[in-house]
This record gives structure tokens, sequence and C-alpha cells, in this order.
């Protein structure tokens, strides 16, 4: 295979994985703003807010990497903006439960699809993709813990958690397909 | 929106049609050689034209080598001189091979016909665009000038459409070919490339849907001065760089106007704010005494 064909293939993997990256960012702001909308005076609200400004540094080092590496954002960006709030702010309505439930539902398959993304930069040649693995790494490790400070505030006590559960993590996987090519 | 549109665009894009060349032939010879090899058995053979079908499907193109691209590139490059003659059509591609002591036959490694010759042209003259808006940057930042974003993505529209000029006899068909449907997925491709490129160098740092909205309305710059550049008969076209200048001047001023309804929008929606606050609070005012009629 040649060179040329090599470097197009690397070329439109980290397209691919900058561009829902930073997609995948501004949804959790923006889900995490929707439920401070809603349960900011409470007292999860300051834990929410915490977790709020670590996505905004992800997206923030996002941003940046699209300018960078010439990476064409997703189309469908003002599409999730106002999607995450609405489920952020749609979750939080059902109780501090619900924002939780949905806070761990996104996380896991964050987590996942950032596991997905270090396994295929270092097919692809981990000497070259070294900085942006360590990123993706400290990134997936702050996502983890957010999943887990979600469990610690009783996401699974809330309403119908298995349900909601499943049909948040459809729909973010749903995102992350379309998000990847559009 | 195709997938493979809006990124940093590849820098060559001829695919390998199923014509293939001869070495890739080689390839599916195994399988030509089973078909036609056993004649009295043949008609035994049409029973499992199920597996024949399936055998085809199976058959996968082997990817285009890199020998395979140069010479493709070298008959191209050859078959531009003869457009004036032939159109950019399969005559053109026979002449430029025969120009390098090549068999017509070679033709056949170009199965969109003219396209292919119309999109090599496109993609080299993106490629020198490139490299003189990379030249420009550098000029720019030795002088420790900034960039003027206007005068630049004006010189950049009007650099491009200049190495159109040698061919603008012909460029008409070359317009036409781009529009086939077949052809659709690459022109726009090719037009992503030139507005991209133009955008990066002039400095753009945009990252969220601006990027589109920046891009759109240079291509839409760019394409309707290409036409109006076609039908130009004003000396060294300046009428079209007239057009382009005002087409840029249209695309500023819509982004003003942008700008100024979302002020008036702000402004007007907290004007209705305070005036439903205020309405809400009239029930509060006390009604004034009234006077008490008997007393004089």
């Amino acid at each position: 295979i040649s060179q040329r064909a090599k470097d197009e293939k690397t070329r439109k993997l980290l397209s691919r994985i900058i561009r829902v990256d930073q997609a995948g960012e501004l949804g959790a702001d923006r889900i995490y703003a929707g439920q401070i909308a809603v349960l900011g005076n409470t007292p999860v609200g300051p834990i929410i807010q915490e977790m709020k400004e670590q996505e905004q540094e992800h997206l923030e080092t996002f941003n940046k990497l699209i300018v960078e590496k010439r990476v064409r954002p997703t189309a469908l960006l003002p599409l999730w903006n106002i999607a995450g709030f609405a489920l952020g702010a749609g979750t939080a309505l059902l109780g501090k439960e619900g924002a939780m439930a949905c806070t761990v539902a996104v996380e896991s398959v964050i987590g996942e699809h950032y596991n997905s993304q270090i396994r295929d930069l270092m097919e692809d040649d981990p000497e070259k993709h070294k900085e942006l693995i360590k990123k993706l790494s400290k990134f997936r490790d702050d996502e983890l813990h957010h999943h887990d400070t979600g469990l610690e505030h009783d996401a699974e006590k809330a309403p119908m958690y298995d349900a909601l559960s499943q049909v948040i993590k459809v729909g973010c996987i749903g995102a992350i397909w379309l998000s990847e090519r559009i | 929106m195709s997938t493979s549109t809006g990124d940093r665009n590849p820098p060559q894009d001829t695919s390998s049609g199923p014509g293939g060349s001869a070495s890739s032939q080689t390839s599916n010879g195994g399988y030509n050689t089973q078909r036609t090899g056993q004649g009295a058995q043949y008609s035994d053979e049409l029973d499992n034209s199920e597996d024949l079908v399936s055998e085809v499907e199976e058959e996968e193109m082997p990817e285009e080598t890199e020998e395979e691209y140069q010479t493709k590139q070298a008959v191209l490059k050859a078959s531009l001189p003869f457009v004036h003659q032939y159109g950019w059509t399969k005559k053109a591609i026979v002449a430029g091979a025969e120009s390098l002591g090549m068999p017509s036959m070679v033709h056949g490694m170009f199965p969109r016909g003219g396209a292919e010759l119309v999109f090599y042209f496109y993609e080299e003259s993106n490629k020198e665009l490139e490299s003189f808006l990379k030249q420009k940057v550098t000029e720019l930042k030795e002088k420790d000038e900034k960039i003027k974003t206007g005068p630049f993505i004006h010189d950049a529209i009007e650099t491009r459409l200049r190495m159109i000029i040698p061919y603008i006899d012909k460029w008409p068909q070359a317009m036409a070919i781009q529009t086939l449907p077949q052809n659709a997925v690459q022109s726009w491709t090719n037009l992503s490339r030139v507005v991209d490129d133009i955008w990066f160098y002039a400095g753009d740092k945009s990252n969220d849907f601006n990027w589109y909205t920046k891009r759109g309305s240079l291509a839409a710059v760019y394409k309707s001065t290409e036409i109006y550049l076609i039908q130009d008969r004003s000396e060294d076209y300046t009428d079209t760089w007239n057009f382009l200048e005002n087409r840029l001047e249209d695309v500023v001023s819509a982004g003003h106007l942008a700008r100024n309804l979302q002020e008036t929008n702000t402004v007007l929606s907290e004007g209705a704010k305070g005036f439903c606050v205020m309405v809400s609070q009239v029930p509060t005012i006390p009604k004034p005494t009234e006077p008490n009629r008997n007393d004089k």
C-alpha cells in the first residue's frame, strides 16, 4: 500500500476522531448546562458545575485541534447544542437521580468510545499519535470519574433507571455515528 | 452531504475504475480461464450461475499502485495541450498518450473519459493555488504584516480563475461535464478544496457552524464569478474582477446585516421583557382615592 494511501487513511481517521470528539464534548457541556438550569440551586449544583467545567476544558482542547489539524467540524453542531441542553434539562426535571442517571449513561458510552479511539490510533501509528493518545486517555479518565460520581449520587435510584439508561445510551451511540460522518 | 468532502482533500483522487489497468486484470485471469475453459460443460456451469455471480462480487479490485498513478498523471498532463483541438474528451487523452509513445488503448485506464482530464486539470490548478497562497502568507509573515482578509480572498480567487483562462475556449464544456450526476461528487469535492484552502490561508480559525457559512458563501462567489468569466469579453477580463469585488462586498454586507439583525433582536426582546414586567406591575399600583363629592 503506497505511502500516499497510508497518509490518506491516517488523515481520515484523525478527522473522524477529532470531529466526533468535539461534537461529544459540546454535547456533554450542554447536557450539564441543562442540568444546572434546573438543579443549579440545589446541593448537587456545585458538583454538576465542576463536571461542566471539566467538559469545557475538553471542548477547548478539541476546538484548538479542529483548527490545528484542519478538520471539518460536524454540521450537526447546532443540533447537538439544542438536543444536549434539552436532554440535560429533561432528565434533571426527573430530579437529581434522573440527572445523575443521564450522566452515568452518557459517560459510560463516551468512556467506551474514547477507548476504541485510542485502540484505533495505536493500531495506526502509536508513535505519531502519542500526544493525542495521551490527551484522549486523560479525557477518558475524567469521563469515567464523572460516571462514578453519578453512581455515587444515587443515579440508580432514578425512576425507570434501566429504560432511561438504555434510551440515552442508544441516542448517544446514534449521535456518535452521525457526527463521525456528517 | 458526502462523507469525503469538507475535510482537506486527498492530493489526487483518480480512482481505478472497473476496467483497471493491464496489471490489475491478471488477478482476475484465473477466474476468467475457469469460466471459459470447459466449453462442453458450459451449460452445466450455467446451473451454478449463482456461484458465478458471487465469485464476481468477491473479487475485489486491487488498489491503484504508485506506478499506475504516475503513469496516469503523465498521460493526463500530456493530453492537456490537445484540449483546444478535441475538447475534454477521450480523443484528447488518446492524443496525449500517443504523444508520449504509448498505445491508444491506454485510454482504458480512464473509464470516466474526458471528466478525468477535467479533474486532473482542476486538481493541478488547486495545487498551484495552494502553493501561491502558502507563498503569500510566508511573504506577509516576513514583512511582519497582518493578512487583510478582503484583498487576500480577492487575490486568491482571481489567481485561481486566471488559471482557467488558457483553456477558456473549452471551459464551458468542462463546466458542463462537472455538472453530470456521475461527476457531481468529485466536482463538489474539488470546489470545497478551493474554498477551504483559501479560508485556511486567509487565517480562518472558526470551529463551529461558521466554518460552513464561510465556505458556502465563498463557494457561491467563486462559482458565480466563474460563470461570469466564461462570457466576459472585456480587456484582460476586468469586468470579471469587478464582478468578483461586488460579490465579495455582498458577502460582507450580508454578514453585517446578520449581526445587525441579531442586535436588533436582542434589543427588541429586552424591550418586550421590560414591557411585560411593567404590565405585570400594574395591579400593584394603588388606585387613586376618589375625591369626596360632598366636599366643597
